[in-house]
């Protein structure tokens, strides 16, 4: 890992290392190296076909990279399988909501939670009366307290495929943050959020991050939103990494107003939810 | 040698027929048509009623059974039923095909006359005459098949290329919904995908009667060959499947030629061609392409984006009012149909004690799909053949190794798991109609090479298979029955509820967002195919019990599809409809029997497969549906007080909060709720 990439000395709780993708002749990413510090949120910016979303993909193992490495709190997952990757605590969310339509608000949050805190039930839940049992205590407790943090209490009885765009968002990141990950990636949370809705949700992720120390590295086309939460910001653009660097540098830098030459106003201000 | 591929590429030129229609309606219509043996039969057995039991001339009677019956039934059948089924999910569309297979035989009985049939004609005129061909005879029957595979590649190929026609059904194929947006009507080029279809069916049934005879069963085992044709085609390239069904035929009559024709081995080759044809092609795929799976390739992007669940393949199951993610306990109605069962064993003649007996073993074979279908959302064709295993093993343990009953059930049982597991293990990452026909092929296989044997089948009669001592009377194998079928269901109703459960209805939602919370239900599925093969396996040997004797010919794989249909039709995701399924499947016959004139006895199949059919309108079987509607009522009659109650409390019920859900109470005193109310009101 180069260190000129790295924003803090200490391990980074998430890395892409020189990644290179190609879909036949096309380079989506050409030797991408970012890094994630525990404790923070780090930002992705991009004009649209930047290689945001497939950089995502290697990092969460949905895709194989053809070069490079990927590091999960310094040891190397490349190999690895998304299932594997989400056990050693990586969580995602998608563009695309992936809710499971039928399963309730609540239900999805003690599948995640329990899918990382009480795995290898097979034999009991098929011969015992695991069913029956109540559920423990840590399991209650963690899933009301993401419940409330995320203002879903409301509508945690009601099936997912009746919830509207933006509560299903909300409902992604708390099955991501159910599983108690050590790093959380967000593919444009704040997508089709209302402003109200945005900002709830900037606060809540800010909560889980200052309170959980998990590492966030947060994708999202709102510039001004992600400038205002993250503490360090990669810029890419045709598959490579133009700029890295605060909220400060990024907003001087000219390679990146260049690339976002029409949306120079939006570097310019700040604060979060002006953009829309 | 020479004659032996001319032999080959007569039955050869059959499949080549019947993969070419199937694969032209999956690949336009995303059905693959179950029934497709089925209509071929209708087809030819039309022929036969014309031509030889009415005395019409050869060319009328095959002008009106080929281009006016086969395409007309191709059109009515679109109109009625493949219509509605386009959207509909993977089970439905399977179950509601094999509805219409198990339709159309009894049917054509009912409307042709139940007439013994030796002999069928075929296209050329009687007496069929022999020519030589390089030495070797050709009879014209043979030569107009040939000349038919011939004319349906060069017309086909003509149509698709170079007309309009084609073009329309090649820019479906591709993207129907752009296709419609471009100003074609899918609709109407569907229909004519559907005539050409069945009229396709139609030409090979009427070319198979001269082989094969009229047999309806013997016309939907051709057609399972054909699958491995277009297995190897990936379900939608119509001139591989041409060329691999040719070659199936060819290699079917070498293997004659090559192995000595009297040897046993030899006749488990044969009927091993198709399986072994299936495998290949599956490895083959899942070498070159990393997967094999249905849904690959389908339609353009936006197609992809009007699938039910964005195509996701693991989403076998529809969503709205679809089978829920765990449907509620129903204890009232469970505790009370087993009570009125229990009545019944003491009020009723042993004739329906004996036939309700029976019911109970089906309705164990049935949990057994509820397990693997309903809760691990694998749709499996052959657990027919598990029961079946189960029963012939149960029985031999018993009668002929003189085992305790009981411990002879559980021995049959235990056998099946490893079958269940491994076929499980094989079939784990193929999409969810390669697991169907592979496991239509498996249980294929299992009839003609394993319950063949003389072992199990004693010339007809079976293995006898002994009852407990505490059970020798139907009304104990009724209790018997009923006891195991509650243990059954307990265990299903607690995978259900667990988190297993929970996993496994998450994973058929969405394949991708499971991943990531580090679901991996890959065990589980395979767990829960292995309790199935016991559940079924033990399901069989209470049947066997219950009918005396372990008659493999009761577990054909076949028949265990009606058996699917029947279930499906009840609903698949409920144990009671299962014990209703099992009931109705013996008693329905029963009260034909009983009460109405032999003619009759066409009737409880038909209403079998109209029942399966219907399921096109009513994904959740009409148990549900009852369910629903009885639900619906109640809150009626108690809704006023209820609802006045929950206001002055202050307490904000599950359907009270803000979203499209908020409408929900209103809406409920004007149309009954389905599907979600289930799921809320847990």
């Amino acid at each position: 890992m180069s260190a000129a990439v790295t924003p803090t000395a200490v391990t980074p709780a998430l890395a892409a290392d020189r990644v290179t993708v190609r879909f036949g002749g096309l380079v989506a990413l050409n030797d991408v190296s970012v890094a994630v510090a525990p404790g923070t949120i780090t930002g992705l910016v991009g004009p649209n076909g930047a290689g945001k979303s497939t950089l995502f993909g290697v990092l969460s193992g949905l895709r194989r990279p053809d070069a490079g490495a990927v590091h999960l709190a310094g040891v190397d997952v490349t190999a690895r399988t998304p299932q594997d990757r989400s056990r050693t605590g990586l969580a995602r969310s998608f563009q695309q909501p992936e809710l499971f339509p039928l399963l309730t608000v609540r239900e999805h949050l003690v599948l995640a939670y329990r899918s990382r805190h009480a795995r290898s039930r097979l034999w009991q839940d098929l011969f015992l009366a695991g069913s029956l049992r109540r559920p423990p205590a840590g399991e209650l407790a963690r899933v009301d307290a993401l419940l409330e943090l995320l203002s879903l209490t409301d509508v945690a009885g009601q099936p997912a495929c009746v919830l509207p765009l933006g509560t299903s968002r909300i409902v992604e990141v708390g099955r991501a943050l159910a599983t108690s990950p050590s790093v959380l990636l967000l593919d444009e949370p704040l997508s089709g959020l209302d402003v109200g809705e945005a900002e709830r949700l900037a606060t809540a992720l800010r909560h889980v991050v200052d309170h959980e120390g998990l590492a966030m590295l947060l994708v999202e086309h709102d510039v001004a939103m992600v400038l205002s939460l993250s503490s360090f910001i990669y810029v890419l653009d045709f598959g490579a990494v133009i700029a890295g660097g605060t909220p400060a540098d990024i907003r001087a830098d000219a390679q990146v107003r260049a690339a976002y030459l029409g949306d120079a106003d939006q570097l310019q201000t700040p604060e979060p939810g002006d953009a829309r | 040698m020479l004659q032996y591929v001319i032999a080959g590429l007569v039955i050869g030129g059959i499949y080549a027929i019947a993969a070419a229609g199937l694969t032209l309606t999956y690949a336009s219509a995303g059905i693959l048509n179950f029934s497709f043996g089925a209509l071929a039969y209708f087809v030819a057995r039309f022929f036969y009623w014309l031509h030889s039991q009415h005395h019409w001339g050869l060319l009328p009677s095959a002008v009106i059974a080929l281009f006016a019956v086969g395409p007309l039934l191709g059109v009515l059948l679109y109109l009625v039923l493949f219509r509605m089924l386009q959207l509909a999910s993977t089970l439905i569309k399977i179950v509601a095909t094999l509805g219409v297979s198990v339709c159309v035989p009894p049917l054509a009985t009912l409307l042709f006359g139940n007439v013994t049939i030796v002999e069928a004609p075929g296209l050329a005129p009687e007496p069929v005459s022999v020519y030589h061909v390089l030495g070797v005879p050709v009879t014209m029957d043979q030569i107009i098949d040939y000349g038919c595979v011939l004319a349906v590649v060069i017309v086909g190929f003509v149509v698709l290329r170079y007309t309009d026609v084609g073009l329309r059904v090649r820019a479906m194929v591709d993207s129907p919904a752009m296709t419609s947006l471009s100003g074609s009507s899918p609709a109407l080029v569907s229909i004519g995908v559907w005539a050409a279809s069945v009229f396709l069916a139609g030409l090979a049934g009427v070319l198979s009667a001269p082989i094969i005879g009229l047999d309806p069963t013997d016309y939907t085992l051709l057609m399972a060959s054909a699958f491995a044709a277009v297995v190897a085609a990936r379900l939608r390239n119509v001139p591989v499947a041409v060329v691999v069904g040719l070659v199936i035929g060819i290699a079917g009559s070498l293997v004659q030629h090559y192995l000595p024709p009297s040897s046993s081995f030899t006749a488990a080759v044969i009927p091993s061609i198709p399986f072994a044809v299936t495998v290949i092609f599956l490895v083959y795929h899942l070498v070159r392409y990393g997967r094999a799976d249905e849904t690959d390739g389908v339609g353009g992007a936006l197609d992809r984006a009007i699938l039910p669940h964005g195509g996701n393949r693991r989403a076998a199951f529809p969503s709205a009012g679809g089978p829920g993610a765990r449907p509620p306990l129903h204890w009232p109605p469970a505790v009370l149909g087993i009570a009125v069962l229990c009545v019944a064993a003491f009020v009723l003649s042993s004739f329906w004690v004996g036939l309700l007996a029976e019911g109970a073993a089906y309705a164990i074979i049935f949990l057994a799909f509820t397990l693997v279908v309903g809760e691990g959302g694998m749709i499996w064709a052959c657990e027919a053949t598990f029961a079946g295993v189960g029963a012939v093993a149960a029985a031999q343990f018993a009668t002929s190794h003189g085992w305790p009953v009981l411990a002879a059930v559980v021995a049959g049982g235990i056998i099946a798991v490893p079958m269940g597991v491994i076929i499980g293990m094989l079939t784990i990452r193929l999409g969810g109609l390669y697991v169907t026909l592979v496991t239509l092929m498996f249980g294929l296989l299992m009839d003609n090479l394993v319950f063949t044997r003389t072992i199990f089948t004693q010339n007809g009669i079976g293995v006898t298979m002994p009852s407990p001592g505490f059970a020798t009377t139907s009304r104990a194998l009724l209790f018997l029955g009923l006891g195991i079928f509650c243990a059954v269901s307990l265990l299903i109703v607690n995978i259900r509820r667990s988190t297993t459960g929970l996993a496994l209805s998450a994973v058929r939602f969405s394949e991708a967002g499971s991943k990531t919370i580090g679901l991996s239900v890959l065990q589980m599925k395979v767990l829960v195919a292995g309790v199935a093969a016991f559940v079924a396996a033990v399901g069989g040997a209470i049947l066997a019990m219950s009918q005396l004797s372990a008659l493999p010919g009761n577990f054909a794989t076949l028949g265990g599809i009606v058996w699917l249909a029947v279930l499906v039709t009840a609903g698949i995701r409920s144990n009671m409809a299962a014990l209703t399924a099992g009931m109705m499947f013996t008693v329905l016959p029963g009260i034909v029997l009983e009460y109405l004139p032999a003619s009759w006895g066409q009737v409880p199949p038909v209403l079998f497969g109209l029942g399966a059919i219907l399921v096109a309108k009513n994904p959740d079987g009409w148990m549900a549906q009852q369910a629903d509607q009885i639900r619906w009522l109640w809150r009626r009659v108690r809704g006023t007080r209820d609802v006045t109650a929950r206001v002055a409390a202050g307490a904000r019920g599950p359907l009270a909060d803000a979203g499209p859900a908020g409408a929900r109470p209103a809406a409920e005193s004007a149309a009954p709720p389905r599907g979600l109310s289930e799921v809320q009101d847990r």
